[in-house]
């Protein structure tokens, strides 16, 4: 068994024109998606990241240089993740596919965690 | 990296984001002043954007409406004294806003009571007679309503653009002639009520000609006015008509599952499963009807609901009592005669009398203009014709009805009619 972060990038534009029934539908369908894996035993985690736009380091001659994140050019940010257990790729590509996220134009990066050497 | 995870807590509730829309948008209107009506409506907005991304990470919250109040709450403060907005009486906003942010348990039915409050006060602005009359309906239903513009314009089948411009319009209105969220008086208030409950009548009644799936949105609106009008009913200004106008919505709102087969098929009144019929909004309906006969006033709310509730009466395979329902239209037509009210009355005298009668009774309306694109004239007198056996002519009726606008579980209805006139036409005679 593996870790995979589902990294979920969106554009919160996408959202502007959404009415209150629509968002609580939204809602529910992301809940039901979570119950889902839930129920499967797979979600291991998840948080939603702070709305502004994060702080980058980058190394630098003499000193290193912080900037604010990289996000002001793109229209997409990376909104929050979850972590799942899955034996392999195909399996936690498989959870990820039917995530509401994607219905509404969203985008999911999956990362293996890398445990070839176990933590203690 | 946090290994727990948060269960979900239950599911929430109907309706829910519409319903604390249209309450937080009233409640920081009144806070904020109708001049930051944006205002509300953009903080609103704002905060259950903020429940849509953060939700699905952490769960839904165990108070979720409260969640989201107190996160609009915050956005206004944070409005008020961050963005230098002009608020009348800003330091008395403040501290309502922050005493109002922590809500102690003893006082959920007070603040309960503010919010409905507050949705009255809206509506009855919304309603305020110096707003043009096409954009009430549209500003009660973003405002208290919840619902979004989109919504609005396919709810009315109505251009997305021309609600928006209504909307906007309304709102500059509400600005420059300075009209108050207070509620009004005296006169003012029976001429505010009047309209109000025009409003809503002609929001239900849009809602009620929607008949097909995809038109679930104008359902809502039947949902939304039976609301509001219960609103209006149940508060210190409630007056009986406002009870009449919930019960004849009640009524009708609960033939609606029994309108349409499962087929998809248009079912006519006398041929309903009265099984079907929503037991709890008869019930809601003979309760209020009960409470209008307070009044000493009779308006044709009092009585199309005095219709409704005869037709409520008549149990499975029985015949409603259709004299007394003549009689109703009768008195309608005493009351406020219109070529509709003249078309329905035509209805019931072909029950009470024949077929015949309704023909000589339906003569009149032939070249009325307010009927011109009505498909219910000649589908009636199409009906009328098939009784009295003359079915070239009712299957012209027919034909003519189909030209005109109506929804497509009618023209299967009506084309299915045709069809049926045009084989007896047609057909080999006995």
């Amino acid at each position: 068994m593996s870790q995979y972060l589902l990294l979920l990038y969106d554009n919160p534009a996408n959202w502007k024109n959404f009415s209150p029934a629509d968002m609580q539908k939204a809602i529910e369908k992301y809940m039901a998606w979570r119950a889902k894996l839930q129920n499967q035993g797979i979600l291991r985690g998840g948080q939603k990241l702070a709305d502004d736009v994060g702080k980058v380091l980058r190394s630098g001659n003499p000193a290193v240089r912080v900037t604010d994140g990289p996000y002001s050019e793109t229209k997409e940010v990376l909104g929050g993740y979850f972590l799942l257990e899955a034996p392999d790729y195909p399996t936690a590509v498989k959870a990820s596919r039917d995530c509401p996220h994607l219905e509404y134009g969203g985008t999911i990066e999956v990362r293996q965690v890398d445990d070839s050497v176990p933590n203690r | 990296m946090p290994v727990e995870v948060n269960h979900p807590s239950s599911e929430l509730v109907d309706h829910l984001f519409r319903t604390s829309a249209g309450q937080m948008v009233s409640h920081l209107t009144r806070l904020l002043g109708p001049e930051h009506l944006d205002l509300a409506e953009e903080v609103v907005q704002d905060s259950l954007l903020k429940a849509l991304q953060l939700w699905p990470h952490s769960g839904v919250p165990d108070n979720p409406a409260g969640w989201l109040f107190r996160v609009a709450r915050n956005a206004a403060l944070d409005a008020v004294r961050h963005r230098g907005l002009t608020v009348e009486k800003a330091p008395a906003v403040t501290a309502e806003i922050l005493r109002g942010a922590l809500p102690s348990v003893n006082d959920v039915t007070e603040l309960e009571e503010q919010l409905r409050d507050d949705e009255l006060r809206m509506v009855l602005m919304c309603c305020h007679p110096l707003l043009s009359p096409d954009a009430r309906a549209a500003l009660s239903l973003k405002t208290v309503g919840g619902f979004s513009v989109r919504e609005i314009a396919r709810a009315f089948l109505a251009d997305e653009a021309a609600i928006s411009q209504r909307l906007v319009r309304a709102k500059r209105q509400i600005r420059e002639l300075k009209i108050r969220f207070e509620l009004p008086t005296g006169r003012d208030l029976v001429a505010r009520l009047d309209s109000s409950l025009e409003v809503l009548y002609l929001m239900f009644n849009e809602g009620y000609a929607a008949l097909s799936g995809e038109e679930l949105v104008r359902q809502e609106l039947c949902r939304e006015a039976l609301r509001l009008a219960q609103l209006l009913a149940a508060s210190s200004v409630g007056i009986p008509t406002a009870a009449a106008l919930v019960a004849l919505m009640a009524f009708q709102a609960a033939r609606l599952p029994a309108r349409v087969d499962a087929g998809g098929e248009l079912v006519l009144l006398e041929d309903q499963d009265r099984a079907l019929w929503d037991q709890g909004l008869i019930a809601l309906g003979f309760h209020h009807f009960s409470m209008c006969a307070e009044g000493e006033a009779i308006t044709p709310y009092h009585v199309q609901a005095a219709i409704a509730a005869t037709h409520a009466r008549a149990q499975n395979g029985e015949d409603p009592d259709w004299r007394m329902i003549l009689e109703y239209y009768d008195q309608l037509m005493e009351l406020g005669p219109s070529p509709i009210v003249a078309l329905n009355r035509a209805v019931a005298l072909s029950k009470v009398e024949n077929a015949a009668a309704a023909l000589s009774a339906l003569d009149p309306l032939a070249h009325e203009p307010a009927l011109k694109h009505y498909y219910l004239l000649p589908a009636v007198r199409g009906q009328m014709l098939v009784q009295v056996g003359d079915w070239e002519a009712a299957s012209q009726c027919f034909r003519e009805a189909l030209e005109r606008p109506c929804s497509e579980p009618e023209r299967r209805f009506l084309q299915r009619k045709q069809a049926e006139c045009r084989a007896l036409t047609e057909g080999p005679r006995i």
